[in-house]
């Protein structure tokens, strides 16, 4: 799946397998909320984030309307991506809002530009994923912090 | 200073985008549906289910201005005349909504102008009335009678009608949607009427368009393939034949007189002349959305303050 922002002129792309398994994963945890951190890089020229993989956290707290992702274990795990080959990185948040529109809450923005301001982040412009998700279907909000404002990627 | 030209129509393109105007957007179709439903509450089993038709159904919306029109196809019984039934709707309509708009009886359709709301915002939609051809035709063929309030093109006004299978007009441009972007050239033909007060129905502009597809190779960059359906029409709109797709005996070329249709040639010769002299001649022809300056973003990118691994604090989402 590709998405840009036009008005940023900065682009996303996501494979429909993360996807299927980003789901996957809300199902489970439904009708409580879920989430996890994304992995993935920037093309050459930084225009493009390519999300490749997600990691689900070992440590949250849950309920229908709010979501706590712990960070146990993140350290060790991002390093050692970040040293592989290709070498991977920390680009952004997914979670679920079930029964509800994938739009971002107060909380959510809270939490996007915390992490964006955060002195161990060193990427300016984090993405949320918003799932909004029934059992039977679900619907994409795709979001980046850039420059004190959060945009919306749209399909193109 | 030479313009790009074809940088000056993505450009153009970017910010008559429609989700610019979500706003407006969201004010148009929360009044379709409440219009949508009301008329259903009014004629009951006398309607079948409304359906949008305008140039939003079709995806060549230019956010200047929308055009949202409301096909309201009526059963064959329901009315004894194709008049009857546009009174019928106009004064329903008139009753509903005439302390909170305008609306007047146009062509072939009842025109709903609401008035500005607090945001200075104004939300205009086209009712069309038809009717079946016979008594439970409508759900096997599509076909609708239309009835033409004023003169319509070489349509006479009064007991003249025209038949159109309007789901196989969205349905056509739909089909035609990828081909070297036509639907960008439909785009950009809208803003230049819109911007120099032209006469073509959107629709005609439309169907010349795919036509123009259909003869030419249209390749190039954004300018020569726009310049090739200028010249087309520029070259045929005069002696071209444009049957409706919902209908091949409705020749939708009837709809401008021969008159309009050599001024429209006339403007096209002008433009390509105008422009090939000077450049700059396009941002008159096809001008930005003031509203929405395109920004530079060039330089934009995912930024790293360094290079390592980010770790994220815990975070809480809601
Ligand atoms: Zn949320």
């Amino acid at each position: 799946m590709k998405l840009r922002n036009e008005e940023i002129g900065l682009f996303l792309e996501i494979s429909d397998d993360l996807l299927r398994t980003i789901r996957e994963s809300g199902l489970l945890h439904y009708p409580k909320e879920f989430g996890g951190i994304l992995i993935g890089n920037y093309s050459t020229d930084k225009k493009i984030v390519n999300v490749i993989d997600t990691l689900l956290p070992t440590s949250y707290k849950s309920s229908k309307f709010s979501f706590e992702r712990g960070s146990e274990g993140l350290k060790e795990q991002l390093e050692t991506l970040f040293n592989g080959a290709p070498s991977l990185i920390y680009v952004g948040e997914w979670h679920t809002h079930p029964d509800a529109q994938p739009l971002p809450s107060g909380t959510d923005i809270m939490g996007l530009t915390g992490i964006a301001k955060h002195r161990d982040v060193n990427i300016t412009s984090p993405i949320l994923l918003i799932v909004g998700l029934t059992p039977a279907s679900m619907e994409l909000g795709f979001y980046v912090y850039f420059k004190d404002k959060i945009y919306r990627y749209e399909t193109y | 200073m030479a313009t790009d030209k074809n940088k000056h129509l993505n450009d153009v393109l970017t910010s008559h985008k429609v989700s610019k105007e979500q706003d407006l957007l969201d004010k148009h179709k929360r009044k379709r549906d409440e219009i949508c439903d009301a008329l259903v509450e009014k004629y009951g089993a006398d309607i079948y289910s409304p359906f949008n038709s305008g140039s939003f159904a079709k995806n060549t919306a230019v956010n200047k201005k929308f055009d949202f029109d409301l096909m309201a196809p009526f059963k064959r019984n329901a009315f004894s005349t194709l008049e009857n039934m546009f009174n019928d709707v106009y004064d329903f309509l008139l009753e509903k909504y005439s302390s909170s708009a305008h609306v007047r009886k146009q062509k072939v359709s009842i025109g709903i102008e609401f008035f500005a709301d607090d945001k200075g915002d104004i939300v205009k939609i086209d009712v069309v009335p038809g009717r079946e051809l016979n008594q439970d035709q409508y759900k096997e063929d599509d076909k609708l009678n239309l009835y033409v309030y004023s003169q319509f093109g070489k349509l006479q006004s009064g007991s003249d009608y025209i038949r159109s299978n309007i789901k196989a007009q969205v349905q056509n441009i739909k089909d035609n949607a990828d081909r070297a972007n036509l639907r960008q050239k439909v785009r950009l033909l809208k803003v230049w009427k819109l911007y120099n007060n032209k006469t073509p129905k959107s629709f005609f502009l439309e169907l010349i368009t795919i036509k123009a597809f259909d003869k030419l190779e249209i390749s190039g960059g954004l300018w020569d393939r726009l310049k090739s359906v200028i010249e087309y029409i520029r070259d045929n709109v005069t002696t071209v034949s444009l049957p409706d797709p919902g209908n091949s005996n409705n020749e939708v070329a009837d709809s401008m007189s021969d008159y309009e249709k050599s001024a429209l040639s006339d403007d096209m010769r002008n433009m390509i002349n105008r422009i090939e002299e000077n450049s700059d001649y396009i941002k008159i022809y096809f001008p930005l959305n003031d509203k929405f300056p395109v920004e530079d973003t060039s330089n934009n990118k995912y930024d790293e303050r360094k290079v390592a691994p980010s770790i994220p604090p815990p975070t809480r989402f809601g």
